[in-house]
């Protein structure tokens, strides 16, 4: 079943004066459970693409479609809450709120979705286990390593139960060890709780370890191969 | 909303001493302004009860035409009723009677312009606190005849001293020119050398003797139980007594009524200039912490905080912070003005010169609940008006500042 498809999708930044076609009439389809990175050189659109499905920045044209509903259509407002019930995000840095404890960054955006206080603490504590953070429940984001923040950034991205999560370079300011545990997690999180993940990357040890590879060069699909 | 308290709360100790800074600032400025204010209040409000009680009275009775023209003829009509009718009313709390006319003081050196008050001792003791401006000889109980008391400016003026024997010419009721002798009995000293200059003080029994030869009075100065009858006293003589003028403190003295509304507009700058300051300071604070958080805002925005939180968000954090300092302002301040207003600030060492004669030379400051909680309102207004901008910026970030790379 897909959950994210675009179609003719192309980003012109700066139309105006110095045109950068970011993505070029790109058409993708995902379906649900897939665990799909987009690879390709500096500068080939990866970031676009993954802002466009992430309903981050408006395309110049072309649709995306999650779900069956098209994101470019929502309006600000709209596009937030959107966000919020859908998409779970781990950026490549500032992830996480510095004043708030893993536990809290976590149940945050449970309390943003209004659930019940019980299921919140429960799952905050399941997944901060799940990503082998259960002894640093309290800790704040300055005392934990790159590799603990991102993990978190993950249990929160998994919290909210999106539909898929979104990820842009999130081991890129990892060591290998750190980005190879990262990934452990982010896969076994895809076989349990059954969660699409969509990420970019420029690690070869992330790549061989996805499961379908979009390669993109100057805005254009060049590569879609899936793997057993 | 206990979410939003939460993070609020905890950015605000992100950088504790940029918020001590900003409370300290909030909390000083405002107990400042609320000192300088309760400072002039007090000030203002010595002139005016100095002035008021020492001579002025809070209203006084004239014949229509005598305020403008001071001639004796336009004597009070009917003044023992309208005594006896002031003697009964509770509201009164005393009066006193005063003969007026203008005249010559001839010396040997010189000649002055004068106007002859005369007063009766008992009740302008008990009404005024003239008295209390004697510095030298008796007051007009003096044994001697027709006993006068003039300034000791004018004495020097004039080259003499108590004993001496002056004569003022001056038209009685019938408009003809009468010279008479009095005695010097005692010196004076008020707080205006101008009005040393101009008053002679003698008794009214004496002078009216010599200006009509049955007794006249041109002015009946009147103490109220409570100053803020005033007005509604004075309308209700005019309305109850035909042929006289009745006048409130502030008509009679234009010059203290302006004092006490420029003391209001004094008030009124400090607290703006004070305000301002305050405005700016929460501006800039705001600003600061919003720019150094441009991604986490961008973060915030990008996993789905809405607008209108992250504006709550920034605001509480304004007015926690504001809050904060003008509670510990206003408390400072109330404890402050409790302490000094009973103990007064002791201004002696200034009080060189002329400038503060005839002031006390302890001040009582005060500010009127009204006063403060209106003070109260302006600081939250003015918080919530310099954390609007930073709030209507922060909900314009672009979710993409989150992904921007560092
Ligand atoms: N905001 C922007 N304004 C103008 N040009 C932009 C903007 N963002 C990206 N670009 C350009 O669009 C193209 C695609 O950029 P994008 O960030 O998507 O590439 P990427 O594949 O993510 O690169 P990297 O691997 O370096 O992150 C680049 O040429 C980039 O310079
Ligand atoms: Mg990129």
């Amino acid at each position: 079943m897909p959950i994210v498809q675009t179609e003719n999708l192309t980003k012109v930044y700066n139309p105006e004066t110095v045109p950068v076609h970011a993505l070029r009439n790109v058409s993708i389809t995902i379906d649900t459970g897939e665990f799909t990175s987009i690879v390709g050189p500096s500068g080939s659109g990866k970031t676009t693409l993954l802002n466009m499905i992430g309903g981050l920045d408006k395309p110049t044209s072309g649709t995306v479609l999650v779900d069956g509903v098209n994101v470019t259509r929502l309006k600000d407002r709209q596009l937030i809450n959107f966000r919020l019930k859908n998409i779970g995000f781990v950026f490549q840095h500032f992830n996480l709120i510095p004043v708030f404890t893993a536990r809290e960054n976590v149940s945050f955006i449970m309390l943003l979705q209004k659930k019940d206080k019980k299921e919140m603490r429960q799952r905050t504590d399941e997944l901060l286990e799940a990503v082998g953070l259960g002894s640093l429940k309290d800790a704040r984001p300055r005392e934990m390593s790159g590799g603990q923040q991102q993990r978190v950034a993950v249990a929160r991205a998994l919290a909210s139960r999106p539909r898929f999560i979104l990820a842009d370079e999130p081991t890129a300011s990892l060591d290998t060890r750190a980005a190879m545990n990262l990934l452990d997690i982010m896969l076994r999180m895809n076989h349990e709780e059954q969660v699409t993940f969509i990420f970019s990357t420029h690690d070869q040890r992330v790549i061989d370890r996805a499961r379908r590879v979009i390669t993109m060069v100057d805005g254009i699909v060049e590569a879609d191969e899936h793997r057993k | 909303m206990h979410l939003l308290l939460t993070i609020a709360w905890r950015n605000i100790w992100r950088h504790p001493a940029r918020s001590g800074v900003l409370i300290a600032a909030v909390a000083v400025g405002l107990w400042a302004a609320v000192m300088v204010i309760g400072w002039a209040n007090g000030l203002m409000q010595q002139r005016m009860d100095y002035v008021i009680e020492r001579e002025l009275t809070h209203l006084q009775i004239h014949h229509p035409d005598f305020p403008d023209d001071g001639h004796p003829w336009d004597h009070i009509p009917d003044h023992n009723q309208i005594t006896s009718w002031l003697d009964d009313h509770p509201q009164v709390r005393s009066h006193a009677s005063r003969t007026i006319t203008d005249g010559m003081l001839q010396s040997p050196v010189k000649t002055s312009g004068v106007r002859i008050r005369g007063i009766d001792v008992a009740a302008e003791t008990r009404t005024t606190t003239f008295h209390e401006n004697m510095v030298q000889g008796e007051f007009l109980d003096a044994d001697l005849s027709n006993p006068a008391i003039i300034s000791r400016i004018l004495a020097d003026e004039h080259n003499m001293r108590i004993g001496n024997r002056i004569v003022l010419t001056f038209e009685n009721v019938d408009r003809e020119l009468t010279s008479s002798a009095f005695h010097i009995a005692g010196l004076f000293t008020s707080a205006s050398s101008e009005y040393d200059k101009r008053n002679i003080f003698v008794r009214s029994k004496d002078l009216t003797e010599i200006l009509a030869g049955r007794p006249i009075f041109h002015e009946i100065g009147v103490m109220l139980v409570h100053e803020i009858e005033t007005e509604a006293f004075v309308a209700m003589l005019n309305k109850h007594f035909e042929d006289i003028l009745a006048q409130t403190w502030r008509e009679l003295s234009p010059e203290l009524s302006m004092i006490v509304e420029l003391g209001d507009v004094m008030i009124l700058l400090i607290s703006l200039i004070i305000m301002a300051a305050l405005g700016f300071g929460i501006l800039n604070t705001m600003l600061m912490a919003l720019f150094e958080r441009m991604r986490e805002l961008g973060m915030l925005l990008s996993i789905g905080m809405s607008k209108v939180r992250i504006f709550c968000m920034i605001m509480l954090e304004a007015l926690i912070l504001t809050f904060s300092g003008a509670l510990i302002g206003m408390a400072l301040a109330w404890l402050s003005l409790h302490h000094l207003g009973q103990t007064g600030i002791n201004l002696e060492m200034f009080a060189q010169g002329a400038a503060l004669i005839g002031f006390d030379y302890l001040i009582y400051p005060f500010l009127s609940i009204g006063d403060f909680l209106l003070m109260s309102l302006v600081v939250v207004s003015v918080t919530l008006a310099a954390s609007l901008y930073p709030a209507l910026k922060a909900v314009r970030i672009h979710p993409l500042e989150a992904a921007r790379d560092a």
